[in-house]
């Protein structure tokens, strides 16, 4: 193995310059083309201070000799080498992705991968960088196993990410982020273009030494640095426009209005359509989207000198959605900056501003879906079209009438110092803070459409939510090889948290249409003032332990004890810990003189992590309690009376939400590092809240008291393969698979529980949580054809009202009713497994990248489709082989306008594969003469292909657990084109 | 050198001791118990201020307001069920279940059926805590907290009078349980006979009555509070119900003679649901609902009997106006429509048909059904409304003179007494313009009274609750097409969710297993 590591580094000596500390120059290039690495992260193993090779592959870092370097790249085989007297390096990687050495960083720390116990996975700045999308949580969909993405396609949202299933049942089951130390659930405010690289804690292990925060995940977030140097500087830039990525064909005017008048004909109304007269097809869907733009500048500025290094990132996005008038601008400055004060002392900052400005319209997408095509946008004489036959607003005039816009400030970083007083020890103290600062401005004029869509009088509301978020987190790291076998890396440290939140809102009536005027001081009736308040604090100390023999045998355990004040006072604490420990065959003996791997491990952990966010406020269990409303005693000309009761009853003994699993990983790296990837299998179980249904008896106002009574099991195999060679000098390619397979089962649920959520909003409900099922799983009458006779119906169970040409459904239960007791289970949203496919090539100045997603085994419940108000329009699809007494063969339900019924007949396949990115560049050759180091031009597609079964707009829907995977209007997930540059200087 | 290890030292000491002030800090008690924002927990400061046992009252009649207790699920159970209403809008559009109540095929896991139950306990339940807070107020003068805690315990009764109709046996919850205490954990899931339902609603009406004030001893300013004659109009409804014929005969004419406030039937029958007829000599007890803000508005009581997808004309006006209209539930049947007498004045003011003329000029040119409940129409051009079709001006009448005399009339006829009975009778046929009764006997009377109690009461939640007690729904019910089982849908089966939530414990009624 040391052979073979000496064989692809090769150090070059020059002469030395003699002093302790000092900058190092290197230059890191590709073993075999000699071609120069860009962006190549290098770091000082024992600091964890790094650098990045610029775009001639040069990189210079302060260091001392003896102190081990790692140079590792997206792609290439990692290299450690230990600093000498030579003050300029020449690193050669070879190309492969088995990189044992590379680092990673591991929460309050880093290691090598060679020694991480747990599951990371690690993702590159420069592929975040690459798709044109607002967080940094969407570009890495499809790339990390055991990490499920899911997003919809409106602008300035974050997507759904879900880390090896889904465990909590209630809230957000979102990981949480680590960015430069401050933890977030939010990323929206961080350019992609400032990231260096996201690290996903994936398992227990990895995770527990975030323990509290950690039961859905961590996600790490290590923004750019500036090198010692020359100021370098580069521009980025795209733009493009988004649209639609897959559309559902609506019926015609005429389709759609023969059809009503069939469905009248069945419940006795008189037609509403005269068929001969019927006019132009109104296509909703058209009608409210549009081309939207896309468009992000940034430029960075860093380097350095030997004292001070520092770099800049100023950005603005722009995202116009495919909604008319709706748009979201952020512009985002970072400035991370580090001061040596002494050799063994530094401080640094990295603050992070941004600003965004939000127009938001309402989704219309279901109310488009439901339009009915005959009416028009406009009548003749201009005012908004309706019909009273449906009850749906029009919904362009709803997008017209919508005036919300929003705008939010947001300041996020951290101050450091970092103390080294003996060899191998480190101090370091930050203080890492989060603030926002919201407003949200929302008019609503007077109107009047019809009398089922208007609005009486005009209001206008003012909100203001912001809070200030820090952690103060001291902590001490000592790394040292004793005799040269025994490496140990104890970490030891504790944070204090503490989280203030604020926001009022204030409601005017009888404000005029002038948005100049828009303010609660021109209003004239009706004020309402409200504000609130929260305070949440938590108290950690945590500690880790990894102990490498002979960089063979590693063992890893961590421990954390966590206080919050989310909960009651006697139950504050939680314990939190993992051990685990990994073997690197590779580097035994009996493996030297094998040719196929170049790297093989094996690691396992078990560990136990928590969550206290899940609910709110628990730790006040005699809370009185103020009723919305007031009551009025002695009429106009005495103030309404305000009440005052008890009426909220609480678990006194909640505690952490705790989650406990195995990790069990094999990594490896073999045919000359061509091939490379890992395999995992786990298995965790999370002691889930749930809400509990109290008796109304008991007078708690919402029935619900949130206890743990349910345990819900994730388990699964993931993989990740990446090969990567050459061909010849010029063309070099890459193809990587990673597949996630996935099991969630509820393994328990408390007494008689009856978890019942998906509501379509019109009194039916279609998920039931049980024992033995997936977690939200739909719960459905399974359909049986349809009815052809009347007699057929006689002699069947059926439901009051049926008629031939209804659905059969079939009673299970065989009591002759179709009832509740008659529903079956019909799958999940949760997907047996996801996959990501992504590969590309470079040919002399080309470069081409794809890179595709999929999901599969999961089913989608068309919610859109099975909520009917009477007379909506239909899809396309809908009249074919459509049932009817002129049509006695036919197949699909007749002409209807009853509710339909949840059943399997609204349960669709939810696989599919999408084309997320693909890139086309070319790297213009000697662009020294405009005094430009490097200058790419690309074009990129985004999303622009989707293969899949289900019908609706997308398959891609964010929910809570117990609500997922049902379209109802939806932001699908849209297309982008673009164009764009890279520029070095 | 020398100056760095003296930097060092310096630095590594500094770090040291900011990081022990800090662990300090945050491993303190008082870190982590941060004063509860924006809230208030139980303690005794909370009861030095007499006003806050004022506001635990309130909250008793808060709950009045609340949706699952006057709103959709109420008219669905209580109207939409009976042969006065059809549950109206489209018919695509359940609202949630009212197909099933109107069909009355409702089960144990009908949302409607469930809403009502916790409506009505969640009023128990406020009423119980404000009866034990006020209590804890020393600086509330006797007088005051005697009449607060009868006005609670009148409330009280008024939840469990709902309950023993709706469920029949039904938990009897007389004080404020906790649920980690084992006997009130029983109590909470114990149904008790619907006797002694009945006998803890006599005690806390009887309690009521002997100690709040009548309404001519109550200031304006204290409108909306219960008194002793709303009090005793309720004890004479219960007492009509436990066929306490006496008694209730004994109540009503108290009532009608002014013993328990000054009473009586207004003139124009008509001005009863407006807001001009607001707490109005009719009135015994109603619920107070206010436009505008904070918002103390029977929660959408109006907006889902307002008139559905209609276009309005108006007197004067040329072209459409827009005027008071919502999702248009719980609409006059066919049935109740030809049940009025020719010349009877209460018809007009009871439904609107598609082509009236509105007393405040507006004309319903047409909507999505064919009757709308007048006594639910807000006029956005006479009557207070600033915009807000939610929580409007709309007071809900709960108990009104209408109902007494009816009382009266039954009582008497069934003691005996039927000269009494048609002289009451007589009253109320008068109010409407129409003709002396022309029935005899006390069977012949019976049905008369019972005739004129459906179109006197009409769409004011009467109707359902008054056919289970006349003994007469199936025949009644079933004759209109609905499904309504006898010795079953007398009462509505216990909410699923609640006996899934006593694990068991709470028993079905017959007939819904």
């Amino acid at each position: 193995m040391k052979k073979i590591l000496t064989f692809f580094v090769l150090i070059v000596a020059l002469p030395c310059l003699g002093i302790t500390q000092q900058i190092y120059n290197g230059r890191v290039t590709d073993s075999i083309t000699g071609e120069p690495i860009v962006s190549a992260s290098i770091t000082l193993l024992n600091t964890g201070k790094g650098a990045i090779s610029d775009s001639a592959g040069q990189f210079s870092i302060q260091g001392n000799p003896g102190d081990q370097l790692s140079v590792s790249s997206i792609g290439y085989s990692g290299a450690t080498l230990r600093l000498g007297d030579q003050t300029t390096l020449r690193v050669l990687l070879h190309g492969a992705a088995g990189n044992l050495d590379e680092v990673v960083i591991i929460g309050y720390g880093t290691a090598r991968r060679s020694q991480v116990v747990g599951s990371v996975a690690k993702v590159d700045g420069k592929e975040i960088a690459q798709r044109p999308v607002l967080s940094a949580a969407q570009a890495i969909q499809g790339k990390v196993p055991g990490v499920q993405i899911t997003s919809s396609g409106a602008p300035g949202s974050q997507p759904q990410v879900r880390v090896r299933g889904v465990g909590s049942v209630l809230g957000d089951a979102n990981p949480i982020y680590v960015v430069d130390g401050v933890i977030t659930d939010d990323i929206t405010n961080i350019n992609n273009n400032d990231i260096a690289s996201v690290q996903v804690l994936k398992d227990a292990s990895a995770q527990a030494i975030y323990g509290s925060r950690a039961g859905k995940g961590v996600v790490i977030i290590a923004t750019k640095g500036g090198q010692s140097g020359k100021m370098r500087l580069s521009f980025n830039a795209y733009t493009g426009f988004k649209t639609p990525t897959s559309t559902v064909k609506m019926a015609d005017a005429s389709t759609y209005a023969a059809f009503t008048n069939a469905a009248r004909a069945y419940d006795g109304v008189a037609p509403a359509f005269d068929l001969d007269s019927i006019g132009a097809t109104t296509n909703w869907f058209d009608e409210i989207t549009h081309k939207g733009l896309i468009q992000n500048y940034g430029l960075n500025i860093s380097g350095g000198s030997e004292k001070v290094t520092y770099y800049f990132g100023g950005s603005v996005f722009k995202d116009q959605g495919i909604i008319p008038g709706q748009d979201y601008t952020r512009a985002a400055f970072r400035i991370n900056n580090e001061y040596k004060v002494a050799p063994f002392f530094k401080l640094g900052n990295n603050l992070n501003i941004s600003v965004n400005n939000m127009n938001n319209k309402p989704t219309e997408f279901d109310d488009a879906y439901r339009m009915a095509p005959t009416v028009p946008v406009r009548f003749a004489d201009g005012s908004y079209g309706y019909t009273d036959l449906l009850n749906v607003g029009n919904p362009v005039a709803k997008l017209d009438l919508t005036h919300d816009r929003s705008n939010q400030l947001r300041l996020q970083g951290n101050v450091f110092a970092e103390l080294k007083p003996v060899d191998g020890l480190t101090l370091r103290s930050s203080f890492n803070f989060d603030y926002h600062n919201h407003n949200q401005k929302v008019y609503v004029p007077q109107y009047f459409i019809w009398s089922s869509m208007k609005n009486d009088i005009s209001s206008l509301t003012q909100n203001n939510d912001n809070s200030f978020y820090y952690i103060i987190d001291n902590n001490a790291t000592y790394n040292k090889t004793f005799g040269g076998l025994h490496e140990i890396n104890a970490t030891l440290g504790y944070s204090a948290e503490r989280k203030r939140d604020n926001d009022w809102m204030g409601s005017i009536q009888n404000v005029p249409a002038d948005p100049s005027r828009w303010y609660l001081h021109q209003g004239e009736n009706n004020v309402n003032a409200s504000s609130g308040g929260a305070v949440l604090t938590r108290a950690s100390a945590y500690s880790r332990v990894i102990y490498t023999y002979d960089r063979k045998y590693i063992f890893n355990g961590s421990l954390r004890r966590d206080g919050s004040s989310s909960f009651p006072t006697e139950n504050q604490y939680g314990t939190f810990y993992s051990v685990g420990g990994a073997w690197v065959i590779s580097e035994e003996n009996f493996m030297k003189d094998q040719q196929v791997f170049n790297s093989l491990k094996l690691r396992a952990g078990y560990g136990k992590v928590g969550n206290d966010i899940t609910i709110s406020n628990l730790r006040i269990l005699n809370e009185l309690s103020l009723p919305d409303k007031f009551y009025d005693f002695g009429g106009p000309d005495n103030a309404p009376q305000m009440g005052q009761t008890f009426d909220e009853i609480k678990d006194a003994a909640v505690s952490w939400e705790t989650t406990k699993g195995t990790d069990i990983g094999l990594e490896f790296a073999l045919l000359q590092n061509r091939l490379s990837g890992d395999i995992s299998y786990y298995n965790k179980v999370t002691s889930a809240y749930i809400p509990v249904t109290v008796p109304s008896t008991f007078g708690d106002k919402d029935k619900i008291v949130y206890s743990q009574a349910a345990d819900v099991r994730n388990k699964g195999v993931e993989f990740d393969l990446n090969w990567q060679a050459s061909a010849g000098k010029d063309f070099k390619y890459h193809l990587g698979f990673n597949m996630t397979f996935n099991t969630n089962v509820v393994d328990h649920v408390d007494g008689t529980l009856q978890l019942k959520g998906g509501s379509l909003g019109n009194g039916e409900i279609v998920t039931y949580t049980v024992e033995g099922q997936p977690i939200g799983s739909f719960w459905v009458l399974q359909t049986d054809g349809i009815y052809k006779s009347q007699e057929q119906i006689d002699q069947s169970a059926h439901i009051q009202g049926a008629q031939p040409g209804d659905f059969k459904y079939v009673d299970q239960d065989q009591n002759g009713l179709i009832d509740d007791k008659d529903r079956i289970f019909a799958g999940s949203y949760q997907p047996k497994f996801y996959y990501g496919i992504n590969g590309g090539f470079n040919w002399k100045n080309l470069d081409f990248s794809f890179d595709l997603y999929g999901n599969s085994g999961n089913k989608i419940y068309n919610g859109k489709k099975a909520v009917r108000l009477g007379n909506d329009q239909i899809e396309a699809d809908r009249v074919r082989d459509m049932w009817s007494v002129d049509n006695p063969g036919g197949t699909q339900p007749r002409a209807s306008n009853a509710i339909p019924k949840p059943s399997t007949y609204f349960v669709e396949s939810g696989n599919f594969l999408r084309v997320n990115n693909i890139t086309l560049g070319y790297t213009i050759p000697n662009t020294d003469r405009w005094h430009i180091q490097s200058l790419r031009v690309f074009a990129s597609a985004d999303n622009p292909l989707i293969w899949k079964k289900y019908s609706g707009y997308t398959p891609e829907l964010p929910g809570d657990a117990l609500n997922s995977g049902i379209e109802l209007k939806i932001y699908p997930v849209t297309a982008t084109y673009m164009l764009g540059v890279n520029v070095g200087f | 050198m020398q100056k760095n290890i003296t930097m060092k030292k310096f630095l590594f000491i500094t770090i040291i001791s900011v990081s022990a002030v800090l662990l300090y800090s945050s491993c303190s008690k008082g870190y982590l118990n941060p004063t509860p924002q924006n809230t208030v927990q139980q303690n005794d400061s909370i009861y030095t201020d007499p006003k806050g046992a004022l506001k635990f009252l309130t909250a008793g009649y808060i709950n009045l307001l609340q949706w699952n207790e006057s709103s959709f699920s109420w008219l669905g159970l209580t109207s939409i069920t009976s042969d006065d209403a059809d549950k109206g809008s489209d018919p695509g559009d359940l609202g949630g279940d009212k197909d099933q109540m109107d069909a009355i095929t409702y089960s144990a896991t009908t949302g409607s059926v469930a809403e009502g139950w916790t409506g009505n306990y969640n009023g128990v339940s406020n009423c119980n805590q404000a009866i034990l807070n006020i209590g804890l107020y020393a600086n509330l003068s006797p007088d005051t907290k005697a009449r607060y805690i009868a006005e609670a315990k009148f409330l009280r009764a008024y939840y469990y009078f709902n309950l023993v109709r709706m469920f029949g046996d039904v938990p009897l919850v007389d004080t404020v349980l906790n649920s980690e205490n084992t006997d009130d954990v029983v109590k909470a899931s114990t149904r008790v006979p619907q006797a002694d339902i009945y006998a803890f609603i006599e005690k806390d009406l009887n309690e009521a009555v002997s100690v709040l004030p009548t309404n001519d001893a109550q200031p304006a300013s204290e409108r909306g509070h219960a008194t002793k004659g709303a009090a005793a109009g309720l004890l004479a409804k219960v007492s009509l119900y436990e066929k306490k014929w006496q008694q209730a005969f004994d109540l009503s004419q108290g009532i009608m003679q002014g013993k328990y406030g000054t009473y009586g039937l207004v003139d124009d029958y008509s001005t009863i649901w407006r807001e001009i007829g607001e707490n109005s000599k009719e009135s015994l007890f109603e619920i107070q609902s206010r436009i505008g803000v904070p918002d103390a508005g029977v929660q959408q009581y109006t907006a889902v009997q307002g008139i559905r997808a209609a276009t309005f004309k108006k007197v004067g006006v040329s072209g459409t106006v827009s005027a008071y209209s919502g999702w248009g539930f719980n609409v006059p049947s066919e049935d109740l429509d030809k049940a009025y007498e020719p010349g009877d004045k209460r018809k007009k003011a009871t439904i609107i048909h598609i082509g009236d003329t509105l007393f405040d000029g507006v004309i319903v040119a047409s909507a999505a059904n064919p009757r709308y409940n007048y006594k639910a129409y807000v006029s956005v051009f006479d009557e207070t409304y600033d915009g807000d079709g939610d929580n409007t001006n709309k007071n809900v009448r709960l108990l009104r003179m209408g109902d007494i005399v009816l009382i009266n009339a039954e009582a008497a006829n069934e003691s005996g007494n039927s000269a009494q009975a048609v002289s009451s009778l007589n009253l109320i046929r008068k109010r409407a313009g129409l003709a002396p009764t022309t029935a005899t006997g006390q069977a012949g009377l019976r049905t008369a009274i019972w005739k004129e109690r459906r179109v006197e009461l009409a769409m004011e939640c009467d109707r359902f609750f008054d056919l289970i007690r006349q003994g007469r729904a199936a025949e009644v019910l079933t004759a209109l097409g609905k499904k309504f089982t006898k010795g079953k849908n007398e009462h509505f089966p216990v909410p699923q969710v609640e006996i899934d939530a006593t694990d068991g414990k709470l028993t079905q009624n017959p007939g819904y297993n």
